[in-house]
């Protein structure tokens, strides 16, 4: 204990000797001068980091990618081939899905029906139960008997994807004709505009919006509408475009 | 005695000015029966070498373009690629559960301490590191799970005030898969070239302040540091062999657990050692951030903040104790009585952690998960709070007054917190059989209430002196004779596992596992073999 004691006091000493030692080697040194030159190093030095920094940090953000405007696509199977309403079931127990407008953005394409599977008209204009942000209108069903919708595949809450987050039909005794997420539990009601039925998510799934052309019975997706897609600071940004500029085909998860 | 601002100045002049041989020497009783628990770090660097080593071999198959792919076809068609995919798995499972040993374990007898106080920061540092190389290692294979990890991952980061977007993309990438895979590739690499430098110094340190002695030894006072006795041994070979049979051991078993797994069927997914099959449902986030899942399952927490701010209020405010204890705590005396309050404290951490683990695996992963009420959140931590700071206060007072006997306190801690962890699981099963009541459910609240009897009775035992090591233990070293058959019978049976291991066609996950099985038995026998050694030669 003694012994420590007199090597601390030694090293208490040692900055002192030095000084002494400096002093009397250049008799110029005194405390201000000191003090400067050491704040001019500390300066030199703080310069040097923000430089390296400022390097660093920009190099190692990625530029962003994505696409300038929301594309007018036209839904297409598998062979390119556009859907008609008859190719959906009504209340498909598959998860029926297409990427809109970047590759990873899935979304749902529900054609909703009742308990007994016939087809429900979704008539639009409902406030979007959306808690997180403002409340919105809800769009319209589409189609012949007006039951097809679609809404974005990622949930608000932290972006899970299907398989984990699906539509359960009215039929099933889970979660009749709910949207559940099995990360966290969080529902939404796609016969309301996809809005939040139970958090822990704060956002309504985001709806795309559908046009149904009655000529051909074929199907388009030309926008968004509702909060932005989870993930993406925009829904045109973070994310690889789609490969076609005319159509974006729909996909079976399992 | 100096002041704390003085010391901490000095702590360069002194580590430079006042050069320690290193290694340096340490007590016998370090290396006899007990004294691995001077050793957990020494365990955390041999995992560390693994992964080191296997994640180097690794690079050569990884394709950020291609990650599941490249993941799947290293475990089906690559000779022995099953076996290192899934033990550098196990050998960061290995490590993290190491990492929390040996952070509770210095907890418990105060070795954070003056003069180890930068010791025990950057160790605190080390955990946060070593857990992010994890995610980042258990993310980028691109599996379902991985994916999850991913988007709850980046959710948390976008979360952050004003830069979340700009962290999402320097973590996450702009949303390509290339960059996304190329980045969590990348940042797996530097977060273990951090814990690298940075366990450089920590081992530094340890070494300059030498490895905390037996708190006997200093009189249960701090600073307690062990003053090199002409008996000591020398590092070699004393040390070194000792080290070596700790490789052997350490490395056997990361082999050996995710091999034995390997081929059992039905391995809950958040214990398979392999990459999770392509068409599965699962939500499962790794087992080391299940308290995290849970926490965001909180209705307070999902309603009045978002995942940014539950996490690092959840996360950051144990994070923050643990790194402002040696200046809280800064009293001298090292006796757990003197300290009930910490180790309290120290006892309920562990209680929450496994809680909330357990809790999120069963209602959340096994059974569908829904948030969790408020008052049930609030029973979580004040009942077992409550309980434990209580408890803890009453084996104070009681050991004070000489009523207890406890003299084995670190056995006793380690039941009570099973006991606590167990009486909080029969407290959520029994809750659940009253609402739901299944057949499963009601299985697994008699075995829960058993355990829990049990741990009870156990440690009543402990606290009455049961278990004490009243009389010396009569059983006689073994004899030279013993241990040249003994050694012998080893080798034979090395080779003999060699032999029949060595007719595995070492591809794919089933003859991957039976591979590394026999890798792993004959790593313990080399094990053996060191301890005999050094019973025979070096009379340890």
């Amino acid at each position: 204990m003694v012994k420590e004691k007199k090597k601390a006091a030694d090293i208490e000493k040692e900055p002192k000797k030095m000084e002494k030692a400096a002093s009397s080697a250049n008799e110029i040194s005194d405390a201000g001068r000191r003090n400067f030159i050491k704040a001019m190093g500390i300066i030199a030095v703080g310069a040097g980091l923000a430089l390296t920094l400022r390097g660093v940090v920009q190099s190692i953000i990625p530029p962003s990618v994505g696409i300038s405007g929301f594309p007018t696509l036209t839904l297409v199977d598998q062979s390119g081939n556009p859907i008609h309403t008859s190719s959906l079931k009504v209340n498909d127990p598959a998860i029926v899905a297409f990427n809109y407008p970047l590759q990873n953005e899935p979304n749902f394409l529900l054609r909703l029906g009742d308990s007994s599977n016939n087809d429900v008209a979704i008539p639009g204009g409902v406030s979007v139960s959306n808690p997180g942000g403002s409340s919105y209108a809800s769009l319209a069903g589409q189609g012949p008997y007006k039951s097809v919708v679609a809404s974005s595949a990622i949930c608000q809450h932290l972006g899970c994807e299907p398989p984990n987050i699906r539509f359960y039909p009215p039929s099933s005794s889970t979660f009749p004709g709910l949207i559940e997420c099995n990360c966290h539990g969080s529902q939404y009601d796609p016969y309301k505009g996809f809005g939040v039925v139970k958090s822990p998510t704060q956002f309504a799934l985001p709806s795309v919006v559908i046009s149904w052309d009655s000529a051909t019975d074929t199907y388009q997706v030309s926008n968004m509408i509702g909060p932005t897609i989870h993930g993406h600071s925009s829904d045109l940004t973070g994310g690889t475009p789609l490969t076609s500029t005319s159509s974006t085909a729909i996909y079976n998860v399992t | 005695m100096f002041k704390n601002r003085k010391e901490r100045e000095n702590l360069l002049a002194k580590v430079m000015n006042e050069p320690q041989l290193i290694p340096r020497r340490v007590p016998d009783y370090m290396r006899k029966e007990g004294g691995i628990w001077y050793w957990t770090g020494a365990l955390i660097m041999i995992a560390f070498m693994y992964e080191v080593l296997t994640g180097l071999l690794l690079l050569f198959f990884y394709q950020s373009a291609n990650p599941f792919a490249s993941s799947e076809d290293l475990v089906n068609s690559v000779p022995f690629g099953s076996v290192l995919l899934s033990t550098h798995l196990y050998g960061a499972y290995v490590m993290i559960a190491l990492v929390y040993l040996h952070l509770l374990r210095n907890y418990f007898v105060g070795a954070y301490k003056k003069p180890r106080e930068m010791q025990w920061l950057t160790g605190v540092l080390l955990l946060v590191l070593t857990i992010g190389a994890a995610f980042f290692g258990y993310a980028m294979i691109g599996d379902v799970l991985a994916k999850a990890a991913t988007s709850i991952g980046s959710t948390i980061a976008g979360g952050f005030p004003y830069l979340g977007n700009v962290l999402i993309s320097i973590f996450f990438g702009n949303g390509t898969s290339i960059s996304l895979y190329s980045r969590l590739f990348s940042w797996h690499i530097v977060m273990v070239l951090l814990i690298g430098t940075l366990f450089a110094v920590h081992f530094f340190l340890a070494e300059y302040n030498t490895i905390m002695p037996a708190r006997k030894e200093a009189h249960y006072r701090a600073p307690a540091v062990d003053t090199e006795k002409p008996d000591y041994k020398p590092w070699y070979p004393h040390n070194l062999i000792f080290m070596t049979e700790l490789f052997f051991f350490v490395i056997g078993a990361i082999i050996l657990i995710p091999s034995i797994l390997g081929i059992m069927n039905d391995v809950p997914i958040v214990f398979s050692p392999f990459p999770a099959p392509a068409n599965i449902v699962a939500n499962t986030p790794p087992w080391f951030l299940l308290f995290v899942y849970k926490e965001l399952d909180f209705h307070f927490a999902s309603d009045l903040l978002n995942p940014f701010w539950a996490t690092i209020i959840f996360t950051g405010m144990p994070l923050l104790y643990l790194l402002a204890i040696p200046f809280l705590d800064k009293s001298v005396t090292l006796r757990i009585s003197d300290r009930w309050f910490v180790v309290a404290l120290g006892v309920l951490g562990i209680v929450y952690l496994v809680g909330l683990s357990t809790w999120a695996y069963v209602y959340g992963v096994v059974f569908p998960t829904s948030l969790v009420p408020d008052y049930q959140a609030a029973m979580f931590f004040f009942l077992p709070g409550v309980a434990v700071i209580l408890f803890t206060y009453w084996a104070k007072i009681s050991d004070r007054t000489n009523r207890l006997h406890l003299e084995r306190p670190e056995l006793f801690f380690l039941v009570l917190t099973f006991l606590g962890l167990f009486s909080v699981i029969t407290g959520i099963l029994a809750y659940e059989s009253i609402v739901a009541y299944s057949n499963f459910g009601a299985a697994t609240l008699a075995a829960s209430v058993t355990i829990t009897l049990v741990l009870a009775v156990v440690s009543v035992a402990i606290v009455l002196g049961i278990f004490n090591p009243g009389r010396e233990k009569t059983a006689k070293p073994a004899g030279h004779k013993a241990r040249v058959a003994f050694a012998s019978l080893f080798g034979i049976s090395a080779v003999f596992i060699a032999t029949e291991v060595s007719f595995i066609n070492p591809v794919g996950a089933v003859n991957g596992s039976y591979y590394g099985i026999g890798l792993a038995l004959v790593l313990f026998i080399m094990a053996g073999i060191t301890k005999l050694y050094r019973a025979e030669v070096l009379g340890e």
